[in-house]
């Protein structure tokens, strides 16, 4: 295999020698911080000829020999011109100085803006933290999260839901990565906030369609999120106190421009807040709820050509009171190792490693009983990537990936009476899936973009653990079991192979409109087992096995993509048709909690999502924002499900429109807004009741899932951010953000459920269950130096 | 069990935010269906059998008897049959003679109903119910349950089950002064004494001392009358009860996709009118105690 790849690149090396080409290569870098900056554009200025700087920041541009005037550009920041005398390759890093900071130098409309038109990428969003941060959020904290539900193709079942759905895709297939590694639950206090420290995050970007090569392992979406390396030439510490929680971070040089590092930290303090209105008698008194998180990151320039990155995620969300205890978090390590080979081949290697575990206990210890039960789902993997910058028309990207899944689904004990405790264990689990992909970006001609790659996934459930073997039944009912077999250590029990193709392709019609088209196939090997409306902290994952086919989605979509105004206005209309096959469902009154035949309860179907989104974003002037409004349906069709038929998915939304503005008034203030109208999710009603044993018990006659929407969402949230007047001997800068969620206080139902009232078993109802049934308003204080 | 988990987890956080409010909204009508509720057991009362159609969902009332059925009984093993006779609101009653009862362990049933010319059916077979030792009085303290000036009490169970390598699925009915406990959050389901944590468990060895520890969710006062009824149920009837609470009361974030319960009765093909329901036969263990 290695031998392969080294003859794959001496194979282009060999072609592209020749000295009438040099490049310029090099790493692009915030002046103030020295953050890499990600998607800076270098380009050869009156020339389409460009090259973006990767996720790591580096670049490399080919050009014939001569004399050249290059521009290096990227949104919010001034462009940088030289010119050069080019004879030789050239291997320096340059800085970028933010917008409005710069000194002397010529502003030249960068080719950055209209990024949106040029290059390849659809169905992708890129936010910068400063944007997110002017997003009213909810008790006032920013939240990357929040933010991209606001994005067109973005949804979710509703407030207090984990997690995200992306174009019809179930929560479980987004692959949230957080510097490479993934993070397997996304959200603290349920689905409030996310577990993302936006102090050191330096970039986000979304990924719904037109997955390149270099990604998979989930099939709907991929969050890529990028911490930030740590100031590399000054100290700087931020920090916050809000309604909900707090944070601080605190990052700076170790080795001026060689060494810097970022730690950041928030806890939570609602469990204080919330105590003084619990009444003395409520067995919740002393509970203890809270969340805490900590990133940190440490970079190292050991020379020009070799810089290592360690960083590290861990977080934790407790509820405890006397009689139970619940916690659950992610831990992540990731370790990088970034190599120039020379002027036109980066390479960087990861390796990490992901633990995301749960647990639950209660207790009560006057009786002697108490139950404790833990789950975890742990990966490791490594993952070599090369950017391979071949010429002006072709950029390479190629690697491999080695990842194993370590997975338990539950370890429990209960104890009920003195002396009689019970266990509950399973098996681990364990599967490996290795990945190898190349990609070339090729500018066919000057208008002409295609991106292309194939991703082969191999995929192996091994040993040591028991497999078991089911019958096949009627539908929707529980398989019986057949036999099971025990496998030894690392012995493989079934293997799944799958190519998967990537395509997108770009037409520039002319400076301000281009056309897109993408086609991608994504393969999945885990899935989340959640028969819940909203997916609970407890939900445990199950990778792919003898009975569980992997997850396999193919999407494709069109867009149109244009610029008004100078790139002030960006707009763009997509449409796009996702098929999903091997998603899963349940039988009927199936038990996923602590079952170790939880396999034979479940089902495996088709998914279909289809929609149009429509996109308008202002990047300029006083008012800044987008508007996006997505027309979409998503159904899944399940043998002995809703008789055989499709049906709605739960977190099918017809309408979505979402806005977010926000205005600089003055120097001191911005005000900002955002409208959000949905129509209501789907829910299975009854359309009538049985009465057995006096139970009164809610039927469906025709037997249809999700026959019903419930009311449409809607909700307006108002923010407003006060700068302080900065004290010209200090570099003290201090913000007071106010924010007003659910501003006109909208009930907004999550769900319609039925119920017999207790001790009148005749008296039936429906009831409304609303997460946020008011107004939140909230203060939070930013200060950083 | 799961229910009380689900309740830990839900308390602190729903009272953080949420809210919940009685709302008005239509639901369409369906269609015409039989409700069989035929729990048959081995009590020496009479034993009722009923029929039922649906009705709307917020009727509030309790729904229509179904009259002119013939129900039948039919005792495989022995081969013998008793008639269900009509009384009224859909019950169909067997008056026992003093000498025997219907019920007999291990004994295989057919019940017949038939309407309009069409006979439903459905099968059963009467398993063995589990010993009941002792009904142990337990004061309350500490911070779980609703604090009081008089001191409160819980009955704790302590039962037998009997081992061998078939599980054993028990309903437990509490009674508080003679009222049953019929709630469905009381509703109190066991298997082999793991209180259904395990679904399916390979085997019956574990003591079956269910964590209904409350047989009642509420607690009793002193001098309060406590009496319990450990009745078999067949596996099928057991995770129809699991199914039917979890319909009854499907609310939150965490609710479940909703589900129709699963039937035991069978409609013949080409019948007009789909018939639905549950039949068991169950053994009954009992045993009454004075809280004090």
């Amino acid at each position: 295999m290695r031998f392969r790849v080294l003859l794959f690149l001496s194979f282009f090396v060999q072609r592209t020698f020749s000295q009438d080409k040099f490049s310029i290569s090099g790493y692009v870098k915030d002046s103030k911080n020295g953050e890499s900056l990600i998607g800076a554009t270098v380009y050869k200025l009156g020339s389409s000829v460009g090259a973006s700087a990767n996720e790591y920041g580096f670049f490399s541009l080919t050009l014939p020999k001569g004399e050249h005037t290059i521009a290096v550009s990227l949104i919010g920041y001034a462009t940088y011109t030289f010119a050069v005398n080019l004879d030789k390759n050239i291997t320096k890093n340059y800085e970028l100085a933010e917008e409005g900071k710069q000194l002397d130098e010529i502003v030249v409309t960068g080719e950055a803006e209209d990024k949106n038109i040029k290059s390849t990428e659809m169905g992708t969003t890129k936010l910068d933290i400063k944007q997110i941060s002017k997003i009213p959020a909810m008790f006032g904290e920013v939240d990357i999260v929040r933010a991209i539900q606001l994005l067109p193709g973005v949804t979710t079942v509703g407030e207090g839901a984990s997690g995200f759905n992306v174009r019809g895709g179930n929560i479980d297939q987004n692959l949230i990565l957080l510097d490479e590694a993934p993070v397997y639950n996304s959200s603290h206090l349920f689905g409030f906030f996310s577990v993302f420290n936006p102090d050191a995050v330096k970039d986000v970007k979304l990924i719904k369609g037109g997955i390149p090569s270099q990604y998979g392992g989930r099939v709907s979406s991929i969050l890529d999120i990028r911490m930030k390396e740590g100031n590399s030439k000054k100290f700087a510490v931020n920090g916050g106190l809000g309604t909900v929680f707090s944070r601080l971070s605190i990052e700076g040089p170790i080795i001026k421009d060689k060494m810097s590092f970022i730690i950041a930290g928030r806890r939570s303090y609602i469990d204080a807040l919330v105590k003084p209105f619990v009444k003395k008698t409520n067995p919740i008194k002393d509970a203890q709820f809270y969340f805490y998180d900590l990133t940190a990151k440490i970079n190292y320039r050991i020379n020009a050509k070799n810089t290592v990155f360690a960083s590290s995620y861990f977080g934790r969300d407790v509820f405890g009171a006397v009689a139970f205890k619940f916690n659950w978090g992610n831990a992540t390590a990731t370790l990088r190792w970034n190599h120039i080979f020379n002027n036109k081949l980066f390479m960087n290697v990861s390796g990490f490693y992901s633990n995301y575990k749960y647990f639950l206990g209660f207790k009560l210890p006057q009786l002697n009983q108490k139950f404790e039960w833990t789950s975890n789902v742990i990966n490791y993997s490594v993952k070599p990537d090369f950017t391979y910058f071949l010429n002006t028309k072709n950029t390479l990207r190629f690697g491999a990936q080695a990842l194993l899944y370590d997975f338990l689904p539950y370890d429990a004990i209960g104890q009920f009476a003195e002396g009689s405790s019970v266990k509950f264990k399973s098996e681990k689990r364990y599967g490996v899936e290795y990945s190898a992909y190349i990609g070339n970006e090729h500018k066919i001609r000057p208008r002409l973009t295609f991106e292309y790659g194939l991703r082969v996934s191999l995929y192996n459930y091994i040993g040591k653990g028991t497999a078991y073997y089911y019958r096949d039944t009627i539908p929707n009912e529980p398989k019986p079991l057949d036999s099971t077999h025990h496998f030894s250590n690392g012995q493989p029990i079934k293997q799944y192979i799958n190519p998967e193709p990537r395509f997108s392709m770009n037409y520039v019609i002319n400076s301000e409109s281009s056309i897109k088209a993408s086609y991608n196939r994504m393969a999945q090997y885990l899935q989340l087992i959640s028969n819940t409306a909203a997916s609970t902290p407890l939900d445990v994952y199950t990778i792919a096995s003898n009975n569980l086919k992997p997850l396999i989605a193919d999407q494709g979509s069109v867009g149109y993509f244009r610029n008004f105004k100078d790139n002030t206005y960006e707009t763009s209309v997509e449409v796009y048709y996702k098929y999903l096959q091997n998603q899963l469902d349940y039988v009927d009154n199936a038990d996923l909690f602590i079952n170790e035949r939880v396999e034979g309860q479940l089902i495996q179907g088709l998914g279909r999502a289809y929609g149009a989104e429509f996109y308008v974003k202002k990047n300029k002037g006083k008012i800044k924002g987008w508007i996006s409004y997505t027309l979409s349906k998503t159904e899944r069709l399940v043998r002995g499900i809703s008789n055989d038929n499709w049906f709605f998915s739960r977190y099918d939304r017809t309408h979505c429109l979402n806005t977010s503005l926000n205005y600089d008034i003055s120097k001191r203030w911005n005000i900002s807004t955002n409208f959000v109208f949905l129509s209501g999710t789907p829910a299975s009603f009854p359309n009538s009741k049985i009465q057995i044993q006096n139970y009164n018990i809610p039927y469906n006659t025709d037997n249809i899932r999700n026959n019903y929407r419930i009311t449409p969402y809607h909700r307006l949230d108002l923010g407003a951010t006060y700068t302080f007047k900065k004290n010209e001997t200090r570099r003290y800068k201090q913000t007071l953000v106010f924010s007003v969620y659910n501003a006109y206080n909208r009930r907004n139902a999550f769900s319609i459920y039925f119920q017999a009232k207790n001790g009148e078993p005749n008296q039936t109802e429906a009831v409304r269950f609303s997460v946020i049934g008011s107004i939140v308003p909230a203060i939070t204080y930013n200060f950083n130096f | 069990m799961k229910n009380i988990i689900k309740l830990f987890i839900l308390v602190p956080f729903l009272i953080l935010t949420s809210c919940t409010d009685v709302i008005q909204i239509k639901l369409d009508e369906g269609s015409k269906i039989y409700v069989v509720d035929a729990f048959v057991n081995n009590l020496r009362s009479n034993q009722v059998i009923k029929v039922t159609t649906n009705a709307n969902y917020f009727s509030n009332q309790e729904t229509p008897g179904v009259s002119g059925a013939s129900v039948i009984l039919k005792d495989l093993t022995a081969n013998k049959q008793y008639v269900f006779n009509y009384t009224s609101n859909g019950k169909y009653v067997f008056t026992l003679t003093p000498a025997d009862t219907i019920a007999k362990t291990d004994h295989s049933y057919e019940l017949n109903v038939t309407l309009d010319g069409v006979t439903y059916t459905s099968f059963a077979v009467q398993k063995r119910t589990a010993v009941i030792d002792s009904i142990l009085v337990v004061q309350q303290e500490g911070s779980f349950g609703p604090a009081a000036k008089d001191t409160m009490y819980n009955c704790l169970l302590l039962a037998r089950d009997k081992a061998d390598n078939n599980p054993d699925y028990y309903w437990i009915k509490t009674f508080r002064n003679d009222t049953l406990a019929e709630n469905p959050d009381e509703l109190n389901v066991s298997i082999d004494g793991t209180g259904g944590i395990v679904n399916d468990p390979p085997s019956d060895t574990i003591y079956f001392t269910p964590p209904g520890t409350f047989l009642s969710f509420k607690s009793f006062h002193k001098y309060d009358k406590c009496k319990v009824e450990v009745h078999s149920v067949s596996k099928e009837t057991y995770f129809f009860f699991i199914q039917a609470i979890a319909q009854i009361n499907n609310g939150g974030l965490f609710a479940t996709t909703p589900e129709n319960v699963k039937t035991n009765i069978v409609t013949p093909d080409g019948a007009k009118t789909k018939a639905i329901g549950r039949f068991n036969m169950a053994g009954v263990a009992t045993k009454t105690t004075l809280v004090q």
